[in-house]
């Protein structure tokens, strides 16, 4: 069998040069899931669109080298030892920013730049600093962002979700409902391809599914078990193509080569990655320009009419500061950095930030509280030969059972888990007791008998949690750090508590000898899935942005990631991020046409 | 009775720890001094499967940059002790982990790390010496691993930087075969990292359908 030819980006980079002389009719800033898909809709309307990354364009193919043999590189797959990654421990103990303490390491990461694959990817966190409470804020500035290294799990909402109010008095329903988002989830199923099972489920609902892989024995035995329970274990449902896109030439369909549960990306982009899905095809419509190093710390405006005009970058690699107009300012720097570029752009006329006249930019802050999970053993599967369970975009999800038909007495909301099972290139079990010939061969027996699973679950959309600026701390380019005012609530606790007994549970029934539980949620941030700092609604004083995430305050500003969201859900957030800002920016391509923007 | 069930680890190892420090000052010469005198380094445990190198096969070896080769060869028969060859496969030392965990201290900046491997490296062979009249590296296979079980069954005594030492051991030893040639490929007979025309899966008594 061969691979396909794929194109594949000329190595001399021309994203560092941009026409900023002339007015563009949009100005996207950040490169990742919203900015990509803004790119693509933007300029299938025929708009011309510059796009500002942060930072650089990677040679990712080779930063991701998803088949090199860890014996074939100097660390072994790890990160260089004169550099490091922040720990678990670390992120509790220490309060940021976690620069201090760390001078001998050439180069300080996030946790997920804990990879000779991942560690150019993401930030250098001293160049980057953020102040308050504790947090593992993982950015990527790169084109793309942290697309490039997403987990790939694509999953809907639904209106369990989005009026979730509705059902439990807490907090605000989404402006929208699943039926004005549905055909937009369909449009990008398409356009970018997931593989999974249908399962018809209210809450979950399914997507438009390329080929599935199947799930493997242990997963097999739980999900029939779960069955029993009421409950759904369905396969991974992946941001991958599976069958492959007609349309796009930089992609490949998935060959399930294994070792993807590496931490890092994909270097066919089987799986969904911003520069191949979105923007090297939103370029080759000749509408989009892109330039990279570019740090945006203010959005322009005209002291006048109050209307964004355009921003004002640093050059990340030079520190000259430029200004480049634009028609319409779209903002899709990740919910905090979004936020805080918001906060930053205060003015005569908006003097608590852009767009907040109502006090609530940064607030409602919400992610995911992960960490409790269990892992355990099939002792059917102990001494079978060695099988290929890594060769597919992943394992399962467990969907979510908690607060949908009753009521649970301790939390309100839910979460779902996410497993696999089976053989990895990294066998399971070296932490186990011992060492010799018993150790060495138990390892080797067990290797494909393992199975296991962790929580994502809602974390309420609290006003009281929430970030602002923190002047009297500056990044490498001068502009004020962000400052969290974030910590999980009862709510949060209440819920890992029964994550891990409800893990148990499950296992227990299954059959499976449990080999460990986890109880603790991990650090705050841990699972990159933040959201909801410029939140949608229908009332100004109540939110920031309409059901079509445009300003309430400013009609050609719109902010299209995920700090749009009204509440976390349980699900992860990048399919949603991209139906929504295909929605706003249909919205917005026909709004600039009608001249009302 | 193992050594494990005869003593207090804790207690006990003032005995080998304070005639170290009697007969040479507290240095860290028993060290270099046992690897100086250690006989035959090319000497295998018995029952393993890995073919005696040939004379002047250990001129290559210590060829890393943090250990000394004495040290680099005591650290192969430690890795060797934690994953030995067996019938089905070669050991810690045809994987060459020593090689790899030398690598990593040099590269390493965390200067205690380092200090850890020398002082747990001093105290085993104290260990060693004190039970068996041996250096870690002119003993036989099974005294090895019953100096290696005293750590490795006191793991909850993590004030000792022995215990520490251990488990650091373990843990690099393990890292350094399971990314290994012979960890992924004759070990574990890894299936992955290959195109795949289709993944096998498991028969689901209740298929799927997208129709």
């Amino acid at each position: 069998m061969s691979l396909p030819i794929l194109m594949t980006e000329s190595k001399t980079d021309s994203t560092e040069v941009a026409d900023l002389t002339k007015t563009y009719d949009a100005v996207i800033v950040g490169s990742g899931a919203a900015g990509g898909m803004a790119s693509h809709v933007l300029t299938s309307h025929g708009m011309k669109v510059l796009l500002l990354e942060a930072g650089k364009k990677l040679d990712i193919e080779q930063e991701l080298r998803s088949m090199e043999w860890p014996y074939d590189n100097k660390h072994r797959g790890s990160l260089p030892p004169d550099q490091h990654a922040l720990t678990f421990n670390e992120y509790t103990i220490r309060r940021p920013p976690y620069g201090p303490g760390f001078e001998k390491s050439k180069q300080l990461h996030s946790y997920i730049g804990d990879t000779d694959y991942t560690k150019n990817i993401c930030v250098e966190e001293r160049d980057n600093p953020y102040t308050g409470t504790n947090y593992a804020w993982v950015r990527a500035r790169c084109l793309g962002g942290k697309t490039n290294i997403w987990g790939r799990l694509a999953l809907r909402l639904s209106d369990f979700d989005f009026k979730a109010k509705d059902r439990d008095g807490f907090g605000e329903n989404w402006p929208i409902r699943y039926s004005d988002l549905s055909p937009y989830y369909d449009k990008v199923d398409l356009y970018l391809g997931i593989t999974g099972v249908k399962e018809n489920l209210p809450h979950l609902p399914d997507s438009i599914f390329q080929r599935p892989t199947k799930l493997n024995c242990a997963e097999v035995t739980l999900k029939q078990s779960l069955a029993k329970m009421g409950r759904t274990l369905t396969q991974y449902r992946a941001g991958v193509t599976s069958d492959g896109l007609k349309h796009n030439k930089y992609r490949s369909r998935c060959y399930g080569r294994g070792a993807c549960e590496r931490k890092g990306g994909c270097d066919i982009h089987a799986a969904f990655d911003s520069p191949t899905g979105l923007i090297y095809p939103a370029r080759d419509t000749g509408n989009l320009t892109i330039r990279t190093n570019a740090v945006v710390r203010e959005v322009a405006v005209d002291p006048a009419t109050g209307k964004a005009t355009g921003v004002h970058f640093v050059d990340a690699i030079t520190k000259r500061d430029y200004t480049v107009k634009a028609k319409v300012v779209i903002v899709a720097a990740s919910t905090l950095e979004s936020a805080r570029l918001l906060l930053l752009s205060k003015s005569k006329m908006h003097p608590n930030g852009l767009g907040n006249s109502s006090g609530h930019v940064g607030h409602n802050f919400c992610e995911h509280i992960m960490g409790p999970g269990v892992y355990g053993r099939v002792k059917d599967l102990v001494g079978k030969p060695p099988t290929l369970d890594d060769g597919r975009p992943g394992g399962f999800y467990l969907t979510r059972f908690r607060n949908l038909q009753e009521k649970h007495p301790k939390f309100i909301r839910g979460y779902g888990f996410e497993g696999g099972a089976g053989c990895a290139m990294f066998p399971h079990g070296t932490d186990r007791p011992g060492f010799g010939a018993d150790f060495k061969e138990e390892i080797r027996k067990n290797q494909g008998a393992y199975i296991g699973m962790g929580a994502f679950g809602e974390v309420l959309a609290r006003y009281e949690n929430f970030v602002d600026l923190d002047s009297t701390v500056k990044d490498k380019w001068g502009i004020p750090a962000l400052r969290f005012h974030y910590k999980f609530g009862e709510n949060e606790h209440a819920m890992a508590a029964d994550m891990a007994e409800t893990a148990q549970e499950m296992f227990n029934e299954a059959g499976f000898e449990i080999v460990h539980v986890t109880k603790r949620a991990l650090t705050e941030g841990w699972s990159i899935h933040e959201l909801g700092t410029a939140r949608m609604g229908d009332d100004p004083k109540k939110s920031v942005l309409n059901q079509f995430e445009q300003s309430h305050d400013v009609k050609n500003l719109f902010v299209v990631d995920g700090s749009a969201f009204v509440n976390a859900s349980c699900q992860n957030p990048t399919w949603t991020i991209m139906a929504l800002c295909w929605r706003s920016c249909d919205y917005l391509a026909d709004e600039f046409k009608k001249g009302n923007l | 009775m193992s050594i494990t069930d005869r003593i207090n680890l804790r207690q006990d190892r003032r005995q080998w720890i304070k005639t170290s420090a009697s007969l040479v000052g507290g240095s860290v010469l028993p060290l270099s001094a046992a690897a100086a005198t250690a006989p035959a380094l090319q000497e295998k445990p018995e029952g393993t499967m890995e073919p005696v190198p040939k004379p002047g096969a250990g001129a290559a070896k210590g060829s890393g940059r943090f250990f000394t080769p004495a040290q680099h060869a005591y650290v192969e028969e430690l890795s060797e002790t934690i994953i030995p060859a067996d019938s089905h496969s070669g050991g810690a030392k045809a994987a060459k982990v020593a090689d790899y965990i030398d690598q990593r201290l040099h590269d390493s900046q965390d200067e205690e790390e380092k200090a850890m491997w020398h002082e747990g490296m001093r105290l085993v062979d104290l260990m060693s010496k004190h039970f068996h009249k041996k250096s870690f590296v002119e003993s036989s296979g099974e005294e090895r691993i019953e100096v290696l079980k005293v750590l490795s069954d006191n793991a909850q005594m993590q004030e000792l930087p022995e215990v520490r030492f251990f488990q650091a051991l373990k843990h690099m030893t393990t890292q350094g075969y399971y990314t290994s040639k012979i960890g992924i490929h004759d070990e574990l007979e890894y299936k992955g990292n290959r195109i795949l025309q289709e993944y096998a899966g498991c028969d689901d008594p209740t298929p799927p359908s997208n129709a």
